[in-house]
């Protein structure tokens, strides 16, 4: 053997073992992770929560699934999905040999099944995200989305939640008379089609989800995901112990960390503190209407006030303040992260001066009174309430506070009986659709319950729902957003990200941005 | 005499139940909010929390809820979660037991630090000890339950590792390792208020002239402790404990949501944050329920303790 060929052994087996140990995921384990409060309802399509609804996928795959980003579509149940050119047929074809978490075969029928249960009117909160189908056929591996209209949020449709993948047979051999109590029974034990299976569950202290060992989905070593063996979620509320816990070794992950106490756990050389980019954008809802619940006049449907507010705003002292420096300035009502996110929006800058010149052309040049809801017992309401009293102060605008539990709130502003709330969004789709049809439609909840309505954002709403051409729906949503800004029926304030604290040895762990927290490729290093 | 005390006693519990549930029922149906769209929050449209107040029953005029809530009662049944999709019962009963242990064993580490603590302060009045014993329960009593166990877990928890972070654990043993802490968090407030009385009652029983007597008898300092003082300075000190009793089962909340511990206090809270009402209603009953079998334990042992007591 030559030197120079055994330099060359030498240098390939070098490459070999630097690539294997970039791919060396480690397999087994139990992973740890504590959750600030425990899931309600494990049913895709009858849930009601983000409790539920973030970890819901790790239970039940889908025919697509979310990229890791959280913007586009990637296969899931399904190897090949295409789009008709009319926009009204979703054609899909099921992987070969996909099977259950109990062995049993994913069959065509099943999806048929779990697609025509999600799309039932009668079933649960989510049937709007996938209301544009009309029918569903399944033959073979093949399964056929027919749908009444085009509809362009129909492929990420089938990769949320909802669209889940179910046994038809053992969900229909569990107790109870209708869906409803079929569901309930089911759902706590479910057997489903994701990479894990619920295995036991003490409801309010701990749930184990062991690996499904039927999973479809190939780690980077050839085998079948997941790499852990086991994934146990401890439900810890307080925000301190959760940590403690973490430190302490008790936990692996954390999740919920206080933007408050991101500073000082990056400086922790135990853990990995983590903020995953999310679609959470936070800002004030403004009553629109010429008059309040009271029959008093509104201030607030002068765009010219809406717009000074949100001039008078000073977000970066916000981000500070509120966010402790992770957040960003919300540029448009949608988040950087919702896809056709219009990046040439501007959002509004801070300017004092312009806000005092629309004040006194609106004639509120002695300035007025404004009371904004803001949920009691929320530090972070109640600081960035504080720091906006200052800020409009200095423009001439006082703001009262006025702090409601969660419910109570919720259910004065669905009653429009408000003047201003704070408010937060996250997208549960990725598609604008979702978070346009609620803040800027005046639909079934009347544009975030502001009254704003405005015939041409309405108008090229209702074109985009059914517009496949990609590059014409992007201009649709440039010009709804523009229009909404100028109208600023809402404050922009800022957008936050999902603060998650693992420990150093955690790998592979994703929250997209709609929320989901992905442990299908988490592993732990030893 | 004792048995048809006991048996009125448990009768007089009906009416206060009666009371409590048209009370309860009352006041959740008030409050602004539903369930439904509390926890879909933004995305509930007028449409859908319709439809889930329809399935619930929950758009029935107030009296018929109210029938059919009562029926139900009548029949064993407290009703299904509206949040949690399963029976009422079924959730008191994994969670009491969790609370009831905490409360005992908070009550059991209570006494067992008031008690002896409380003599020695009696006996020794007026020195350093007695000062030194008093000025720390008083600001036991003064710091907040939160703090209090805040510290404990960083300190005994987290720093020293001496007890595991929180939770419940699965078996006797587990339960009494993991529950230390807040069981101690809760135990060191109560005996922060029984320290106090039962230090001066010992006092004002140590001058009693039965226990002169009791000396002048020649009997042993700790026969009289035991048999003449504490008995009879226990006396106040057990209805104290009674009513305090009642108060930590629907106090724990704090303790149960710093140290996760998945009782009924951190139950109730989430019910009441989620307008679950059948949660709401069942465990309110339930602590009307206990806290009167407390008390009627209390007035027992009263009795039992100071033959003078009559129970009528």
């Amino acid at each position: 053997m030559n030197v120079k060929r055994m330099s060359r052994i030498a240098l390939s087996l070098a490459a070999a073992l630097t690539v294997g140990q970039a791919f060396a995921a480690t397999r087994g384990g139990q992973m740890t992770f504590g959750r600030y409060a425990d899931s309600l309802f494990l049913d895709p399509v009858l849930n009601d929560a983000n409790l539920d609804i973030w970890i819901l996928t790790n239970l039940y795959d889908t025919l697509l699934q979310p990229t890791a980003d959280g913007k586009g579509v990637q296969p899931g149940l399904a190897s090949a999905y295409s789009l008709s050119k009319d926009g009204k047929t979703v054609s899909l074809t099921l992987r070969s040999g996909i099977k259950f978490a109990d062995g049993s075969p994913i069959t065509a029928a099943d999806v048929k099944w779990s697609l025509d249960r999600a799309r039932n009117p009668d079933n649960g909160a989510w049937v709007g995200l996938v209301g544009s189908i009309a029918s569903v056929a399944a033959s073979g591996n093949k399964v056929t989305v027919t749908l009444k209209k085009p509809d362009p949020s129909i492929i990420p449709a089938l990769a949320t939640f909802n669209t889940g993948i179910m046994p038809q047979k053992l969900f229909n051999a569990a107790p109870g008379k209708n869906d409803a109590e079929k569901a309930k029974a089911f759902a706590e034990k479910p057997i489903g089609s994701g990479p894990f299976v619920l295995s036991e569950w003490k409801r309010g202290s701990y749930m184990v989800l062991k690996r499904n060992p039927y999973y479809w989905k190939m780690g980077e070593d050839k085998k079948a995901l997941p790499y852990l063996d086991t994934l146990r979620f401890e439900i810890i509320p307080d925000d301190n112990t959760r940590i403690l816990k973490l430190q302490a070794g008790e936990l692996q992950g954390a999740e919920f960390i206080p933007l408050s106490r991101v500073a000082e756990l990056k400086k922790d050389p135990k853990i990995n503190m983590v903020l995953f980019p999310s679609t959470k954008v936070n800002d004030i809802i403004m009553n629109n209407r010429p008059k309040l619940k009271d029959g008093s006049a509104n201030p607030l449907s002068d765009v010219r006030v809406r717009q000074a507010l949100n001039y008078a705003v000073n977000r970066d002292a916000l981000i500070q303040l509120v966010t402790f420096g992770t957040g960003k300035p919300m540029k448009s009502f949608m988040s950087s992260g919702t896809p056709l996110f219009d990046p040439a929006q501007k959002g509004f800058n801070y300017d004092p001066d312009k806000a005092k010149a629309l004040l006194k052309a609106a004639g509120f040049e002695k300035g007025l009174e404004v009371t904004s809801m803001a949920t009691s017992g929320s530090a972070d309401d109640q600081a960035l309430l504080t720091a906006l009293q200052q800020m409009w102060g200095a423009v001439g605008i006082k703001l009262k506070i006025e702090q409601l539990d969660a419910a109570t709130k919720t259910a004065r502003y669905r009653a429009n009986d408000f003047q201003m709330r704070t408010g937060a969004w996250t997208d549960d789709i990725a598609d604008p659709s979702e978070i346009t049809g609620y803040y800027a439609v005046n639909g079934d909840t009347e544009a975030a319950h502001t009254g704003f309505t405005d015939p041409a954002i309405e108008k090229l709403f209702i074109q985009s729902q059914q517009e496949t051409d990609k590059t014409k729906r992007a201009a649709q949503y440039r010009q709804i957003q523009t229009l909404y800004a100028a109208a600023s029926p809402t404050i922009f304030l800022f957008e936050t990200p999902y603060a998650v604290a693992l420990l150093n040895n955690v790998k592979g762990f994703n929250q997209i941005p709609l929320g989901n927290n992905i442990f299908e490729a988490t592993w732990l290093a030893k | 005499m004792h048995t048809s005390y006991v048996l009125r006693r448990l009768l007089q519990i009906i009416p206060l139940f009666l009371a409590v549930m048209v009370l309860v029922f009352t006041l959740v149906h008030l409050i602004p909010g539903d369930p439904v769209s509390t926890l879909l929050g933004d995305r509930a449209t007028p449409d859908i929390v319709a439809r889930a107040n329809k399935e619930l029953g929950l758009d029935k005029p107030l009296l018929v809820q109210f029938g059919l809530f009562v029926n139900q009662l009548l029949h064993g049944n407290l009703g299904e979660s509206i949040n949690l999709k399963i029976p009422v019962l079924r959730l008191i009963g994994e969670r009491l037991p969790v609370t009831l242990f905490l409360t005992v064993y908070a009550a059991v580490l209570g006494v067992a630090m008031a008690v002896p603590l409380a003599m020695l302060a009696a006996v020794r009045r007026n020195t350093w000890v007695d000062a030194v014993i008093r000025a720390v329960f008083q600001v036991g009593l003064s710091l907040p339950v939160f703090y209090v166990a805040l510290q404990l877990l960083t300190l005994l928890g987290a720093r020293l590792g001496w007890f595991p972070i929180g939770g419940y654990g699965e078996n006797f043993g587990e339960h009494l390792f993991h529950l230390f802490l807040p069981a101690l968090t809760l135990g060191l407030n109560l005996a922060a208020i029984l320290v106090r009385t039962l230090r001066n009652s010992i006092i004002e029983v140590l001058t009693a002239e039965y226990v002169d007597f009791a000396r002048a008898k020649g009997l042993r300092g700790s026969v009289i402790m035991t048999r003449h003082v504490l008995r009879n300075a226990l006396i106040a000190t057990v209805t104290l404990l009674g009513l305090n009793i009642g108060a930590l089962i629907g106090g724990a909340v704090i303790t149960e949501t710093v140290f996760a511990i998945p009782g009924v206090g951190r139950l109730m809270v989430d019910a009441i944050f989620g307008r679950d009402y059948p949660v709401i209603q069942g465990l309110t009953l339930m602590f009307a329920l206990i806290v009167s079998l407390v008390f009627l334990a209390t007035d027992l042992i009263h009795a039992r303790l100071d033959p003078r007591a009559e129970l009528s």
